[in-house]
């Protein structure tokens, strides 16, 4: 029964997230670096220091710290920022429609139009569009996000004008309503591209490598001999392609939120992962354990959806 | 106890205050009225509450909503703000302020000194940590006699507090809104009522904070602005392409490595200061751990001095900005900034000298052997680990570089902030590195610190040297009891004579902070966190 296996799948989930919790607890914790130190700048006294640590309970002992925070997060509680005074689902919970659009535009961007280009790849194998698209997406591959960020806001912003630099909306201008969106589709285009750029290029030499494998198959030469026209073709060997796919696909949902912790510093795109990096470097704990939590329970996810869509794709998957 | 005036400074603020904001501080235009100014600055805030926390990032963002009592000039000499006039009385042990008449917080309450007593009982005095430290222990109290009256008790003369009453050091939030509440948690943080010349409007987290002009604002006239916009952008060079790109109007800190395509773009103004919101005047400083044998002798640390080329500090990493340091105090403190010290120049072969006479020998390459070192084991390599925060790493391959030239080995060793102060200040597990410290306003509160004995350790960024002296000691509290401008000038002087002899630390460069704004705005004040006060900008 899916919904079963569906159901015993979610309820792995607790265990691991329950495990998760404590280890990233302790790492944070054990970490060098006091919070007191980046909260209170460096003009305070010995006393001002110590004031802040018993007031964020930085001076009890770590397993006490521990005890509470798990008992506040089973509560639903997970603290209150250090750095922004307020609850911390409230200070994430701000940032998760952002990153999600990014997120899943540049998701469904590498995966769509990476298909495509696999596929068409895969159609001329060897020939001119093939070679072309292999070595732009090695080079597409290769290239770190960070530094294709630059590129693409020099060229495509800076140098047209076409695009904006920064930000998710005009900051003179703001609008309301469909004036809105199209002003945030028109600031998401490029961060969503950088970011999209390295997934896609992956996607595309899945696909090309797997179909080109597919298509010199038995079943594939059995259809083409009945005639099928070679759109066709490819649409039926592609669905026995996708299996890996997917399952690559799934398991970089962590790969594309640490991606976006560049790409939003560089596009100054107000999502998740600048807030990482931030309260990484403010040593705002209750943030960064929310933060891993997320991120956490995010992959866990993605890798369900990916089991589920298994059976989706290949009807011979049974789940027990 | 003697009473009565012992210096009055009783100015007649309003005229002359007025005539200063409503001059375009930097602008030849005259002024013209509306618009919306876009900022960029580094990094989101979190709250907009500049009394409980000493955060670059919040002050930037935050300054333009509130006042201090007083306010600082262009080179940092207290102005007249919410307070009109002062006067110093008992030597300096009491502060009488005199506030201004019809001055209202942004939802029409009326301002008075029951919101500067609260304001420094209940949130400087316990959250903002410079006000803490400095003043904590002296104050004894804050009254207000009637709703205009203001008056500060010390223990003891104090002399810096005319310096530490801007919106920076000591910004005045109203006691309606946060009496019988935590500061630290009480929603007006995030949208805060002040008295300045912009109202907040919005607080979108991680975007933008957008701001409106303060149309009762107590300087008449001003603001200039309509709004504001504080837009997020953590690097500074998407900042500066954000500014070509015609997305913003104003930028924080130019990068260095950027300045000259700025500087040369018709399209753009600039204009360099001292002062940050997160710490002014400040000193790439190297300190000596002098509790290591190695750098406990004298010599060796001159020889590090004589080694060291600061000119290329200057040029290779702040790209020709700043200035080499020419004394222990920050030269944008110019009454406490002792001038001609006869500091060490370059010069390899006076080092080489140095390390030779204290025992440290060339034998084959790399670095010197000790021989008959006090407290060094004979045979033991002249080398150093050299602690310093990432962002500083140039300065540390400098260091490197040139002590390596005259045989002293370094090893370069990156530490976040949060780990490299409690591996300094507390474990003190380092030899050597290297501190942006920042002198502030006045000595009292970010030089003292450096120097004076009981401020050695557990406490980040204070006498990270280890450095003991009861002349330098007895010459600190002297002027920190000494009201009299040039008198406390002269104890700075005696200070600075003496340290530079005995070198716990050596003094490589001032940095400063480059603001950059498009040409078609003028009346940007760089020098203060009110910088937008006077500022308008031509259609």
């Amino acid at each position: 029964m899916p919904s079963r296996y569906l159901l015993r799948r979610l309820a792995q989930v607790v265990p691991t997230a329950a495990g998760l919790l404590v280890l990233n607890f302790c790492i944070i914790h054990l970490a060098p670096g006091d919070p007191a130190v980046a909260l209170g700048g460096e003009h305070g006294d010995a006393a001002y220091y110590a004031f802040l640590r018993a007031r964020f309970g930085l001076d009890r002992p770590l397993p006490e710290q521990l005890l509470t925070y798990v008992s506040n997060v089973l509560r639903g509680d997970l603290g209150t920022s250090f750095v922004h005074g307020r609850p911390v689902i409230a200070v994430i919970g701000e940032r998760v429609p952002a990153t999600l659009l990014l997120v899943l535009t540049a998701l469904a961007l590498s995966s769509v139009v990476g298909v495509w280009l696999g596929a068409l790849a895969a159609r001329h194998g060897r020939r001119l569009p093939d070679v072309t698209l292999n070595i732009a997406t090695l080079l597409g591959h290769a290239t770190p996000s960070f530094w294709l960020g630059q590129l693409a806001v020099l060229a495509l912003a800076v140098g047209t004008g076409v695009f904006p630099v920064q930000g998710m909306t005009d900051a003179r201008n703001p609008g309301t309503g469909v004036r809105y969106l199209l002003d945030v589709l028109h600031h998401l285009a490029l961060p969503a591209l950088v970011l999209a750029a390295n997934e896609l290029a992956l996607t595309t030499r899945l696909v090309r490598t797997g179909l080109l494998e597919a298509l010199a198959t038995d079943y594939v030469r059995a259809a083409r001999a009945k005639g099928l026209p070679e759109g066709l073709v490819i649409r039926h060997a592609l669905r026995n392609v996708m299996l890996p796919v997917v399952t690559v696909i799934g398991s970089r949902a962590g790969m594309f939120l640490s991606g976006a912790v560049l790409v939003e510093v560089v596009f100054a795109w107000p999502g998740l992962g600048r807030l990482l990096l931030s309260s990484l470097l403010a040593r705002d704990y209750p943030i960064l354990l929310g933060m891993f939590l997320l991120i956490s329970l995010g992959v866990i996810l993605a890798n369900v959806i990916t089991d589920v869509a298994y059976a989706w794709l290949d009807p011979r998957i049974r789940y027990h | 106890m003697r009473r009565g005036p012992m210096m009055v400074q009783a100015v007649l603020g309003c005229v002359a205050v007025w005539s200063l904001g409503l001059a375009p501080a930097m602008g030849q235009d005259a002024p013209v009225r509306g618009g919306t100014v876009v900022v960029a600055i580094v990094s989101d805030p979190g709250h907009l509450n500049p009394a409980i926390t000493t955060s670059g990032a919040t002050h930037a963002a935050s300054e333009l909503l509130y006042n201090g009592l007083l306010g600082r000039d262009e080179r940092g000499d207290p102005i007249p703000e919410l307070a009109e006039s002062w006067q110093v009385e008992q030597g300096g042990m009491v502060y009488r302020f005199r506030l201004r008449d019809g001055v209202k917080w942004h939802d029409g309450t009326q301002f008075t000194a029951s919101d500067v007593k609260f304001t420094f009982e209940e949130v400087l005095l316990k959250f903002h940590a410079r006000t803490r430290a400095s003043m904590g222990a002296l104050l004894t109290g804050v009254e207000a006699p009637d709703d205009r009256t203001v008056v500060f008790r010390f223990k003891q003369p104090y002399a810096p507090l005319l310096y530490q009453l801007d919106a920076t050091e000591a910004p005045i939030i109203a006691r309606h809104i946060y009496q019988g509440t935590d500061p630290q948690t009480n929603p007006a943080n995030s949208s805060p009522i002040g008295t300045g010349p912009f109202k907040f409007v919005s607080y979108t987290k991680g975007t933008e904070i957008r701001l409106a002009r303060n149309p009762a604002y107590f300087k008449p006239g001003l603001p200039y602005l309509d709004g504001l916009v504080m837009r997020i952008i953590p690097d500074l060079s998407v900042q500066v392409l954000a500014l070509e790109n015609g997305e913003v109007d104003f930028l924080w800190e130019l990068p260095g490595q950027l300045q000259s395509r700025v500087k040369s773009d018709a399209r753009f103004q600039t204009a360099r200061t001292g002062y940050h919101p997160g710490g002014s005047n400040c000193i790439m400083t190297m300190s000596f751990n002098l509790d290591r044998p190695i750098l406990k002798e004298l010599r060796v640390r001159q020889a590090i001095a004589y080694a060291l080329d600061r000119q290329a500090f200057q040029s290779q990493i702040l790209f020709g900005d700043g200035k080499v340091a020419a004394a222990p105090i920050s030269s944008e403190i110019p009454w406490a900034h002792a001038a001609g010290l006869n500091m060490p120049r370059t010069d390899r072969a006076e080092s080489e000298k140095l390390l030779d006479g204290a025992g440290w020998k060339k034998e084959g390459d790399g670095p010197r052997t000790g021989r008959g070192v006090s407290g060094v084991p004979d045979g033991t390599r002249l080398a150093i680990e050299f602690l310093h925060f990432p962002t500083f790493a140039k300065y540390g391959e400098l260091v490197r570089q040139q002590l390596g030239a005259v045989g002293i080995g370094v090893t370069l060793k990156p530490l976040e902030p949060a780990v490299f102060a409690p591996t300094v200040f507390k474990d003190r597990n380092f030899d050597s590195n290297v501190i942006s410290y920042c002198n502030g306003p006045d000595p009292e509160i970010g030089v003292r610190r450096m120097y004076h004995s009981s401020q050695i350790g557990p406490a980040p960024f204070t006498n990270a040297a280890a450095y003991r002296n009861p002349r330098v000691d007895a010459l600190f509290d002297e002027a920190s009891r000494t009201v009299e401008r040039d008198r406390r000038s002269r104890l700075y002087r005696q200070v600075q004579e003496i340290v530079v002899q005995d070198l716990p630390y050596y003094w490589l460069v001032e940095t400063v902070s480059t603001r950059a704004w498009t040409a078609r705005c003028s009346g940007f004040k760089a020098w203060t966190g009110l910088f937008a006060e006077g500022a308008f900008c031509r259609r």
